[in-house]
């Protein structure tokens, strides 16, 4: 069935069940990738899929289903799981249908098709060649891979509401491992699009970190002066960036909560969250509910100007949605998430940082943020590794520490950020940006 | 799901291109989970996942493709594109399927998935509920019951087809306890491979309860002090740090390519002789259980360590081959739109010859980790970390006051050195897995064990 199909099936199950509020999101994707191991293709994969999330308002409660079985019979099931589901909802939530806004922005133009399948395993292979070339100590276990996914989203309501749009991303990735010195290390890194100078870039520079590995040494516990690497960084943005939810904040689980307005980070602070931005695979002019998406500062010289909301959290504070109640799938009813999310860059450059630093630490790599940080109390306490820096000079890789403390009170020790704004990859619409970020007297935990 | 002629058809087109085995993954899986917080129920997800996956094996090569499009051009089309993307020509290869019947260890009484809601959300109230009553420090309390039906079909060229429907249900309780503008968190979250039977098999208030009590002593706790300790890392959930620091150094996702600390060293001592550790995906209605993996085998026990000697590795069809060792049973994958590969079932620490209270009284000064969290774990280097839930000081062989934000980190060939007493109260506790192939059901488990020294993550 196609979305055409499957909308007028819903809403004649919908007209049969006599409701008057209901919305129909549906998404289909497809993907393809491919990995290397030594000089060779190991591993080809292509996927299709695609579903559908009904939901509808029964007696002031909306209830949800979904499915990605699509059939004549499914879809009058999934009206019917959609209203008991209604029936069984508590919450105060204003249950609301969005009609429409008046203006949209307009997405980058996408690649409409995949790449093609021989021209994915040519690149897989050529970047895979290139991390191997010229270092003996590229070992077998290195991996390279290209991978390629398109997603297009149809939703629609009772109340008048149409909207589509369609995304494509693709990218390549590195694993490196090195052996040398009875030592195995590995690194990785990616690249957004396949640029060929971007690629020999990857190559070269994944082999290099996972080779800058060998040899690191432990360090004693102590307070470090730290610059959090840029990708380091954003992956802690991304473990507490539930704490910008209003959702959260309501509920009382963010101590964010009742904070709009106020410092709550040093002056040399911002965070950005940007639904349309540049260069961005993933820009979405509207989000899961209807509710049209635009840029916003959320902390800008360390003032939280704004939390995250969505229609219902909106409601209940008495504010505009910002747009934030965003789908990652269509089996997910709409959920508060930023899209480009990031730190704003700073004036230093990344060497400038470090000398403004003398000595102490830079932290390239986080491990375990899903279970070493904790959005609710702030608290984190991460496996690092790294390399010192004395005198604003990178020295010695050191590993086996953790680096503690709590991301409220980090957001106001930020000393300094560097100028330059690195991002991760897009998980649904949301992906986080830092800089490096320079901070004092962290709690490290070593030897 | 789909009929033996069609699964036939598509297996001799999978294999058309030159491939030397090809599969069928057909899946049919129904989630529901009904969230509570603030007092009420919030949240309702209601899911059904549907779809094929195809794969083609040459030699060490594979490729996968998957669809959720069930009709016959569509499930043809995705055997269709498997076979091109191994290789050309249209050779034709016959396929004859002999279903196999699969016996159920793992019997389920009230599937959840039938039952009314209103049952679900009384038991989810009565564990909420318990949990705001503990104190009235207790700001917020969330809990999720989840339910789910996981129907699976798997046929390949080698003649095999089964079928087979894993059943689990689990309740996760949240609390968070808040005092002079601070959180702290605290949790509890049992389930299991069964219907709703499994909530009559628990203390339902107890689970809030538990969650509450363990967030009321974070917020007493003070952070934990940096640096390198005595561990002793309780039963349950602890064992998750087997989990992590050797588990899946031992998957052949990672020794099959080389990617392992553990490369190389079957019949060698990687552990102190106390440890005998296993992985066994039969335990009846375990929350790491079932009767066949992904592959369409059957699940099996597997000694990985036995008094301190590597025995074995866990291998799905693909570590098989790379390796040239026989399969045991550890293919699984979240659902089809993901390749398989080898994974945990249900892995613990076997009792040891320590009596707990010795463990802990040997401790002149160190951590007790009551509950644990989550972790991460780096198999080339065996690097891993994983957070402390509920911790304690220990001094002079004595449990004294709660700390908070500790994490653990070490390497796995080291740590199984140092792991010198072993306990004898093993049980298990609930996790999903994250891998390769997906989020999957795992049980770790353990008695009391002490680390002799490891690096203790805290401020």
């Amino acid at each position: 069935m196609n979305f055409d199909a499957v909308k007028n099936a819903l809403i004649a199950e919908a007209d049969r069940a006599g409701l008057a509020d209901y919305e129909v999101y549906f998404m289909e994707s497809s993907s393809v990738s491919t990995e290397t191991l030594k000089d060779e293709i190991s591993s080809f994969s292509s996927g299709v899929g695609g579903g559908v999330c009904f939901r509808c308002i029964v007696d002031g409660r909306m209830g949800n289903a979904s499915s990605e079985l699509l059939t004549e019979e499914e879809m009058r099931a999934l009206v019917r799981r959609a209203i008991d589901n209604a029936k069984n909802i508590e919450n105060d939530d204003k249950a609301i249908l969005y009609e429409g806004a008046e203006h949209y922005a307009t997405v980058s133009p996408v690649a409409v098709e995949n790449p093609d399948a021989a021209d994915l395993k040519a690149t897989a292979l050529q970047i895979q060649k290139q991390t191997y070339e010229g270092c003996e100590f590229v070992a077998d276990g290195t991996q390279s891979g290209v991978f390629s996914e398109k997603i297009r989203m149809e939703l629609m309501n009772s109340h008048g509401l149409r909207l589509s749009n369609r995304v494509a991303m693709c990218g390549a990735f590195v694993q490196a491992v090195v052996q040398k010195d009875g030592e195995a290390q590995e690194a990785f890194d990616f690249q957004l699009g396949l640029d060929q100078n971007g690629l020999q870039a990857l190559s070269e520079a994944t082999r290099a970190e996972a080779l800058s590995k060998i040899g690191a040494k432990e360090i004693p516990s102590e307070k470090y002066d730290v610059i959090i690497s840029a990708k380091q960084a954003y992956s802690l943005l991304s473990a507490f960036s539930s704490a910008f939810s209003a959702k959260q904040a309501q509920l009382g689980l963010s101590l964010l909560k009742g904070k709009e307005g106020e410092k709550i980070a040093s002056d040399v602070v911002t965070l950005v969250d940007d639904p349309m931005r540049e260069g961005c695979p993933m820009q979405t002019p509207f989000d899961g509910e209807g509710v049209a998406t635009y840029r916003k500062c959320v902390i800008e010289g360390g003032v939280l100007n704004t939390l995250l909301y969505d229609l219902a959290t909106a409601d209940r504070a008495g504010v505009a949605s910002t747009g934030n109640g965003q789908r990652v799938s269509y089996a997910q009813a709409p959920h508060i998430s930023p899209y480009s999310f990031y730190l704003g860059a700073g004036e230093l450059s990344e060497a400038e940082l470090k000398k403004r630093m003398g000595d102490g630490l830079y932290i390239t790599e986080f491990k375990g943020m899903h279970a070493g940080c904790n959005a609710v109390t702030g608290d984190f306490s991460i496996e690092s590794a790294g390399y010192t820096v004395r005198d604003g000079e990178l020295c010695e890789a050191v590993k086996s520490f953790t680096v503690a403390g709590n991301f409220f009170e980090l957001l106001k020790g930020i000393e300094a950020v560097s100028d330059t704004v690195k991002f991760g990859l897009p998980s649904g619409f949301t992906v986080y940006g830092s800089p490096d970020l320079l901070i004092r007297g962290m709690s490290v935990a070593g030897k | 799901m789909i009929k033996q002629s069609l699964l036939e058809e598509l297996l001799g087109v999978a294999m058309s291109t030159g491939g030397d085995f090809a599969e069928v993954y057909g899946e049919h899986t129904h989630n529901q989970n009904v969230s509570f917080v603030d007092g009420k129920i919030d949240r309702i997800g209601d899911n059904v996942l549907s779809g094929v996956g195809i794969r083609v094996f040459l030699g060490e090569r594979t490729v996968y493709a998957s669809t959720s499009d069930l009709t016959r051009e569509g499930v043809l089309a995705c055997a269709r594109s498997a076979a091109d993307a191994m290789g050309e020509g249209s050779a034709p290869v016959s396929i004859r399927l002999t279903p196999v019947s699969v016996p159920d260890r793992h019997p389920v009484k009230v599937n959840p998935i039938d039952t009314p809601i209103a049952r679900k959300t009384a038991i989810l109230k009565e564990a909420c509920f318990a949990a705001m009553e503990e104190s009235d420090k207790i700001a917020q309390v969330q809990g999720t019951i989840l339910g789910v039906d996981h129907e699976i079909l798997v046929a390949n060229s080698e003649g095999l087809l089964k079928q087979d429907r894993h059943v689990r249900s689990r309740i996760v309780v949240n609390a968070v306890a808040s005092e002079n503008g601070e959180n702290q968190s605290g949790g509890c979250s049992p389930g299991r491979g069964m219907g709703m039977e499994f909530f009559d098999t628990i203390d339902i208030p107890e689970v809030g309860r538990h969650a509450a009590r363990q967030a009321l002593t974070n917020l007493r706790a003070d952070y934990c002090k940096a640096g390198q300790m005595t561990v002793a890392i309780e039963n349950g959930f602890g064992g998750v740090i087997f989990h992590e620091a050797c588990g899946h150094s031992l998957e052949a996702t990672q020794v099959g390519v080389g990617m392992s600390e553990m490369c190389g060293k079957l019949g060698q001592k990687i552990a102190n002789e106390k440890i005998t550790a296993i992985d066994d995906g039969t335990i009846p209605n375990a929350w790491g259980s079932v009767n066949i993996d992904d592959e369409g085998n059957p699940t099996q026990r597997n000694v990985l360590i036995e008094n301190g000697i590597l025995k074995n590795y866990m291998i799905d069809r693909l570590g098989s081959r790379r390796m040239g060792m026989p399969m045991t049973g550890n293919s699984r994958r979240q659902g089809y739109t993901y390749e398989p590969t080898s994974r945990m079932t249900n892995t613990f620490i076997y009792n040891g010859p320590d009596k707990n209270e010795d463990i802990i009284a040997s401790i002149e000064y160190g951590l007790y980790a009551k509950e644990m969290g989550g972790g991460s774990v780096n198999p080339l280097t065996g690097a891993f970390n994983f957070s402390v839930r509920e911790g304690y000081m220990v001094r002079n062989g004595k449990i004294c006051e709660p700390v908070r934000g500790a994490s653990l980190i070490g390497t796995g060939s080291r740590i199984l050195q140092d792991i010198d007493m072993v306990g004898q109260n093993l049980a298990t506790g609930q996790g999903v897995c994250g891998s390769s192939s997906g989020s999957v059901p795992t049980d770790v488990g353990q008695p009391l064990i002490r680390v002799t020294k490891i690096t203790v993550g805290g401020r």
